[in-house]
């Protein structure tokens, strides 16, 4: 499975608690909303990256297994994104979506979150472009289309249909919570 | 903030991993760290002794296990600890019972009594002793 990470931290060989140390002095220097993968070979490290970022606040995204390499991935979070932001006026929640999904009406539900994120479960069908991307990728959408955009929290999804109406969409709805609430069907790109 | 109280009063090499690993570990997610070093725990930051612990009578063959584990040494993970900020307290008691004074340590320890440590402890979220 081919994950985009900002940075790669090599943690292979390395025993408890040096995984959590590495990560921990790696994740200070990123942006809020990187993510970064974590390589150990420290059987224990799943549990504990996982335990890690429930303590510290942070995203973890997944685990995988390639070779006998576990590769762990980790999105720096930030306190702000955790409430939903409703800046945009047209929003819609979860189970509207998911009656949108079971029903044949065409739309489309832009993902705006980060490549690592969406590898790790996205709604089928869903198209990918990083709020931190859509000022350049925009014009891949169809601006006289219906369009939901979701993310984990509401949060980068708010930004993300503001900047989509100030292009000139204008059937734009904003899905709150997100992707973090989403218990109908996922893909994931494994 | 997390506060975690470590009372470290063994001198082996097993019971410097025990209280270096939690130390460190709480240390990177964020925690508040204090450990007081009393008794045979003062080993653990003696300048020279914690680089040379002993491993408990008829358990050498660990050494070869902590090897293959890659487990860093102790003076590595002393070293990581306090650069994470973990507050290292030697007992003033022990010292002084033990002849032993703040030079015979490793850097940027602080000596204190037990009220020091209780005042520390008073507050944390966990603690511990080894």
């Amino acid at each position: 499975m081919e994950v985009t990470v900002n940075k790669v931290l090599d943690a292979k060989g390395l025993a408890c608690p040096m995984p959590i140390v590495k990560t921990k002095k790696q994740m200070t220097e990123l942006e809020p909303g990187q993510v970064i993968e974590v390589q150990a070979t420290d059987k224990g490290s799943t549990a504990d990256i996982k335990a890690w970022a429930e303590s510290t606040g942070n995203q973890y995204l997944g685990t995988v297994e390639e070779e006998g390499t576990l590769k762990h991935y980790l999105r720096k979070a930030t306190p702000e994104e955790e409430k939903a932001e409703t800046k945009h006026p047209h929003v819609t929640s979860l189970d509207e979506l998911s009656s949108k999904v079971d029903g044949d009406e065409k739309f489309t539900i832009l993902d705006v979150r980060e490549p690592a994120e969406f590898a790790f479960g996205h709604i089928p069908g869903a198209k990918n472009i990083p709020l931190g991307e859509l000022e350049q990728r925009f014009e891949e959408l169809d601006q006289n289309g219906e369009i939901h955009v979701i993310c984990r929290t509401g949060n980068r999804s708010d930004l993300a249909a503001q900047k989509l109406t100030e292009k000139g969409f204008n059937n734009v709805k904003n899905v709150v919570p997100g992707m973090k609430e989403w218990s109908g069907k996922t893909n994931n790109n494994q | 903030m997390k506060k975690v109280a470590i009372i470290a009063a063994n001198g082996g090499l097993f019971d410097a991993y025990k209280v270096f690993n939690i130390a460190t570990a709480a240390a990177a997610t964020d925690a508040e760290v204090g450990i007081f070093f009393t008794f045979e725990g003062l080993n653990l930051i003696h300048k020279e002794g914690h680089k040379n612990l002993e491993v408990p009578a008829g358990k050498e063959h660990f050494q070869e296990g902590f090897k293959k584990a890659n487990v860093p040494p102790i003076d590595e993970l002393l070293g990581m600890a306090q650069e994470m900020g973990v507050k290292l307290i030697a007992c003033q008691m022990t010292m002084d019972v033990m002849s032993l004074e703040k030079e015979h340590f490793v850097e940027g320890i602080d000596v204190g009594g037990a009220a020091t440590f209780l005042n520390f402890a008073s507050d944390a979220d966990v603690t511990l002793t080894f």
